[in-house]
């Protein structure tokens, strides 16, 4: 009996809770429950207050989470979906909601300079602040919460599965973690306080100033740079290209570890130029040392029309990259590629090799490259 | 040939706007009740199909052996659907032959049903009334797409209704200008949220374009008992007028045409501007009639308006005032 990727994700989804099940992880209900009247109302969906909005002088209220501005009159939600106004209080209805837990290699994310080999417990709730035609978890992304499977997991509960498990990195994954960003900081926070990092994994269309607030208690960040021109962004992504950038720049600025993953969709974002565009303002603005990874498209979504990434046109982008002076520039989805690996731009050697989600050697002595000595940015044990 | 007799039908009455009012709903804020509805929907169902044999069209116009109910129960007993208007609808639909097995009233969510007062039932037996997150029910497995909206659609719709009659709540809202019809079909969909910019449009044109909406909604009864005409679509006690009346309509874009001409009426007897003076601009109407779906020019629009009393005398009545 052929079984539908929806179905398949769904008993993964309870699969992968049931295994993490144990009394550590899914202790009796404790909540998020900030105000019990407006809990009365929503049922079983969390009523927190969410963070950055303001009231509106003509009336609603105006999220300033993302650089979409929802305007939100009464009862209503903004474009995540998960977020909603309820007599003019704004409410996040995922905290403590996770729809997705799960524990991946951190390469998975991909980070690959930030604690190689780490396992990373990753956690995702309903909802995106965008509408990507490609994407690959938009039976989460792209949903509200009554419509996925949520477990109660309050920010305390994650932090000693973590610990349980001996899992070092917590990363906020999936969906969009911006549009959870109260349960996000709260876990980050308290992570932070118990040495379990944090690493956030977005789309980067988020507002300064929680961007501002967030970055001190995260460890690291990956950014899905969907293209570098604007018009793909707004037909194909649902979003702006401009904001992102300026996110971009904030977060180098701020010091916190980058980055970045480009997926290639065939005819829309591939051009010699846009590979190069992309680079170019990659080196000028964040700097030659910045991860820069080309993950392969499959047909998802609301693109099965178009074929996967052939395997020449990653080469030609690496190629491009390499050659527009970046220096740590990877493949993604293609298993067993030779671009899996780091290699000191120095001496040409293998740093930290990898297979697939599996790191062999690891030839770093603390930052540096055993052979000769450079520093290989990033963060290492 | 049956399709084709179908066809024709809802082409006669494709542009044709039945208003009921009733006498005795007026400004003195009387309750609909059930009856009164009863007496409004049998005169609207006459002046729409045929003062002979309405329930023999109503058969006709509503194909399939299940008809869902799709309300709009947003503000929870405040101003939702009301449970009087579908018990009315429910006896109508018996007293033309149909099984109240064969019925079934709905919404996207439980919580939603109940916060208006209705009672969930969601065996085999009797009306059903069940929100699209019942266990079982979902989403449709596939996308349907038409022009910007690409959407999973209400199982209720895809699989189990045979047709589907719209019942929305007539009222103004924050971003479309108002609420009827199309607005009221966000609710059979996955991703509501996806499609409020640029005040709907074509969004919410699109939405009622996809193919089980399009196919399925064969009729719309509007309650306009009570029109929010500023405020909405939250429930805002200060602009909150009586109507007293229902719109009946095949087309569900010439219906909310009628709709928006209420709701304006309503907004300038209290001094307010009109909707696109106010940045939200109904065009999606216009959209919707360049989809197809319906007629938005009023002058293209067949309305009849019918004054309902007490004892189900139907006479000649005014849309304004």
């Amino acid at each position: 009996m052929a079984v539908k990727r929806r179905s398949f994700i769904k008993c993964l989804g309870c699969g992968a809770l049931a295994a993490l099940a144990p009394n550590d992880l899914i202790p009796a209900f404790l909540g998020g429950v900030q105000n019990a009247l407006a809990f009365d109302y929503a049922g079983e969906l969390s009523s927190m207050e969410a963070r950055h909005y303001r009231k509106h002088p003509d009336g609603g209220v105006e999220c300033l989470l993302c650089p979409r501005h929802c305007r939100i009159t009464d009862l209503e939600r903004g474009y995540c979906g998960v977020r909603e106004n309820r007599g003019d209080v704004y409410y996040t209805l995922v905290y403590g909601l996770p729809c997705a837990v799960n524990i991946d290699p951190v390469e998975k994310k991909p980070l690959y300079h930030f604690y190689p080999g780490s396992r990373a417990f990753s956690i995702a709730t309903a909802g995106c602040n965008v509408n990507c035609k490609f994407c690959q978890n938009w039976d989460i992304s792209q949903s509200r919460p009554e419509q996925t499977q949520n477990i109660k997991l309050p920010p305390g509960d994650v932090i000693t599965s973590c610990q349980a498990r001996q899992v070092p990195i917590i990363a906020y994954t999936y969906s969009e973690p911006v549009v959870f960003y109260e349960y996000m900081y709260d876990i980050a926070r308290l992570g932070k306080e118990k040495g379990i990092k944090s690493a956030m994994i977005t789309g980067g269309y988020i507002e300064q100033k929680p961007l501002e607030e967030l970055i001190p208690v995260l460890d690291a960040i990956k950014v899905d740079l969907k293209s570098i021109r604007e018009n793909y962004y707004r037909d194909i992504v649902g979003g702006e290209l401009k904001p992102v950038l300026e996110r971009l720049v904030q977060m180098r600025k701020a010091g916190i570890w980058l980055e970045i993953v480009y997926l290639v969709v065939p005819t829309l974002n591939d051009s010699d130029g846009e590979f190069r565009d992309l680079s170019v303002w990659i080196r000028d603005n964040l700097g030659a040392e910045t991860p820069l990874h080309y993950s392969r498209f499959y047909p998802q979504y609301l693109l099965k029309n178009l074929p996967p990434t052939p395997e020449a046109t990653l080469e030609r982008a690496l190629a491009i990259s390499r050659a527009e002076g970046l220096l740590f520039v990877y493949l993604g989805n293609i298993p067993a590629h030779t671009s899996e690996s780091t290699y000191c731009p120095q001496c040409g050697e293998v740093v930290i090799e990898r297979r697939g989600y599996s790191i062999g050697r690891i030839n770093l002595k603390g930052d540096k490259c055993r052979s000769c000595g450079r520093v290989i940015p990033g963060r290492f044990a | 040939m049956l399709a084709f007799c179908r066809l024709r039908l809802v082409y006669k009455y494709m542009s044709r706007v039945i208003v009921i009012r009733h006498k005795r709903i007026q400004p003195d804020k009387t309750v609909a009740s059930t009856a009164f509805y009863r007496q409004m929907i049998l005169a609207g169902l006459e002046a729409l199909f045929s003062p002979n044999s309405p329930s023999v069209e109503l058969k006709q116009a509503l194909p399939g052996r299940t008809i869902a109910m799709k309300t709009n129960c947003l503000t929870r007993n405040l101003n939702s659907t009301p449970g009087a208007l579908i018990e009315a609808l429910i006896s109508i639909l018996k007293d033309s032959g149909w099984d109240e097995n064969d019925i079934i009233v709905w919404d996207r969510s439980n919580r939603e049903l109940e916060g208006a007062g209705f009672k969930l039932n969601a065996s085999s037996f009797g009306c059903r009334v069940m929100g699209t997150d019942t266990s079982g029910v979902g989403y449709s497995e596939e996308f349907y797409s038409f022009g910007e909206a690409n959407s999973l659609v209400s199982r209720i719709l895809t699989e189990m209704a045979g047709s589907n009659i719209n019942i929305p709540v007539l009222k103004d809202h924050s971003i479309a200008g108002i609420s009827g019809c199309l607005k009221n079909m966000f609710g059979a969909i996955n991703n509501p949220n996806k499609y409020h910019g640029n005040n709907c449009d074509p969004y919410a044109a699109d939405i009622s374009c996809l193919e089980p909406l399009r196919t399925k909604n064969r009729l719309a009864v509007i309650d306009a008992v009570k029109i929010q005409y500023q405020g909405g679509p939250g429930y805002d006690s200060r602009h909150m007028g009586i109507y007293g009346g229902i719109i009946i309509a095949s087309d569900p874009v010439a219906a909310d045409r009628i709709g928006l001409e209420i709701v304006e009426n309503f907004r300038r007897e209290n001094s307010l501007p009109p909707l696109e003076k106010t940045g939200r601009p109904v065009r999606y109407l216009e959209t919707a009639e360049r989809n197809g779906l319906g007629t938005a020019g009023r002058n293209k629009i067949d309305l009849q308006v019918r004054l309902v009393d007490e004892s189900g005398h139907v006479s000649a009545g005014e849309l304004w005032p």
